[in-house]
């Protein structure tokens, strides 16, 4: 089990793999929503693109979770963090089912459809903003709080402050 | 003022990292849908459609350029995320001239059933790169810590570290430190003497020498933040009272070195002892 979290935590990659993977589906639920209101203009290939984004994002995002859940589970309950943590969680978990829900209401029409409107239209731009205001509580949590930041290059760090004559806690 | 609005320090967060997904993302999808046009050339349209995620992706990496640019100057000369962050920004400069080409390439072929070859070979190397150059930028942050915590600080951070050598031989000797008299409110320097370094602040008038490390992952108290008479660590928040080192909240749970600070004839001096302590 422990090769799995070690995976799931980035550990190979010495790098997290939870910020990776978000990059697909915060990138692409936006995008959604701006195709969405480009396809008024530029018609039937903006509906189809915004289609295609929702989708990639979905599958993404489901493969984001476990390594969130992992890097979440490392924070101290006391922690502030841990609390921005759930919310970010919980926003997350809601944007994602609003995102699967629109791509339902679509998934007939989207190949002809001349624009977007109504009811996906109104639930890209809910989700939207719900990532959006999630996206900002994950970052917060590395910008502000620090979580996962020296985590994996903590000997390295160790070693410069040595060598600079710090203080230094026991190992 | 601009400079801390693209900084993102009113938002407490970084804005490079923030846009930086639109054209991740978008050229990820733009590829996907390359691939697709490929194995399913039946489905109308997907070459259009690739050009104008690459579009939008060409436009969100320009935007996100100006932040990086002014993340990238902040750092400290010496810093060892400097080389990394250098090539991050190279490895960016270069992608996006790629993916410029590309789209001139493809705006002749939108009509296609398939995009051509040469655009998805140019588009593969585009996201390879652009993997590499993202997992630097990355690294940047959780290994190198860059960025982090940065928002706290409204002063400017020290842009180099002054090395200063003793050349005595005695148990205790105190230092002119040349550039202290520039230093403003708030601000700090950064000094490396005899191996050991030091962060220097200005408080009230007042300077106050300690160890630069903090003492929980070791994270650049000279870019910390002052509150009172505590400097706060931007990686943890681990604070310190800068008048005896003293640990004021955690994590950290071991105190800082400090150092004595004496003006003589006008000069700031701090005191170091000659032998730098390996151990403990």
């Amino acid at each position: 089990m422990q090769w799995l979290l070690d995976f799931l935590k980035g550990k190979w990659l010495r790098h997290p793999l939870h910020p990776i993977l978000v990059h697909v589906p915060m990138a692409m639920w936006p995008s959604a929503l701006i195709f969405d209101l480009l396809s008024r203009w530029n018609g039937n290939a903006m509906v189809r693109l915004s289609f295609y984004a929702i989708i990639f994002g979905l599958v993404t995002s489901l493969l984001a979770v476990p390594t969130g859940v992992v890097d979440w589970s490392g924070i101290k309950k006391e922690k502030p963090a841990w609390k921005i943590g759930l919310y970010h969680m919980i926003l997350n978990l809601v944007a994602a089912l609003l995102f699967a829900i629109n791509l339902g209401l679509r998934v007939h029409t989207f190949r002809e459809d001349a624009f977007v409107a109504g009811a996906p239209l109104v639930l890209s731009i809910i989700g939207t903003a719900l990532l959006i205001g999630s996206a900002y509580l994950g970052g917060l949590m590395v910008y502000d709080y620090g979580i996962s930041v020296a985590r994996m290059s903590k000997k390295k760090w160790r070693g410069i402050a040595k060598a600079g004559g710090a203080n230094l806690p026991a190992e | 003022m601009l400079k801390d609005f693209l900084e993102g320090k009113p938002l407490r967060h970084p804005l490079h990292p923030f846009l930086v997904h639109f054209p991740i993302g978008l050229f990820i999808l733009s590829l996907l849908l390359d691939l697709v046009s490929l194995g399913f050339p039946s489905v109308p349209n997907l070459v259009r459609d690739a050009f104008y995620a690459m579009l939008i992706g060409i436009i969100g990496a320009l935007v996100a350029a100006v932040p990086g640019f002014v993340d990238y100057t902040d750092i400290r000369n010496d810093h060892p995320g400097k080389r990394t962050a250098t090539a991050h920004l190279t490895l960016n400069l270069i992608v996006v001239g790629l993916y410029g080409i590309n789209l001139g390439i493809r705006s002749s072929t939108l009509n296609a059933l398939r995009t051509p070859a040469g655009p998805v070979i140019l588009s593969l190397v585009g996201i390879a790169l652009l993997s590499v150059s993202g997992y630097l930028g990355g690294r940047l942050v959780y290994d190198e810590g860059i960025r982090v915590g940065r928002h706290k600080r409204r002063t400017p951070t020290p842009e180099n570290t002054l090395h200063l050598t003793t050349g005595e031989n005695s148990e205790e000797v105190i230092v002119p430190v040349p550039e202290a008299e520039s230093v403003g409110d708030r601000e700090t320097l950064r000094v490396e003497i005899d191996g050991q370094v030091i962060a220097i602040a200005k408080l009230d008038g007042i300077f106050y020498a300690f160890q630069e490390f903090c003492t929980h992952r070791f994270g650049p108290l000279s870019e910390g933040d002052f509150k009172g008479f505590d400097v706060q660590c931007p990686w943890h928040n681990s604070c310190f009272d800068v008048r005896t080192g003293k640990v004021t909240n955690g994590p950290a749970k071991v105190d800082l070195k400090t150092f004595k600070v004496e003006l003589r004839d006008g000069k700031v001096c701090v005191g170091v002892r000659r032998s730098v302590e390996k151990s403990l």
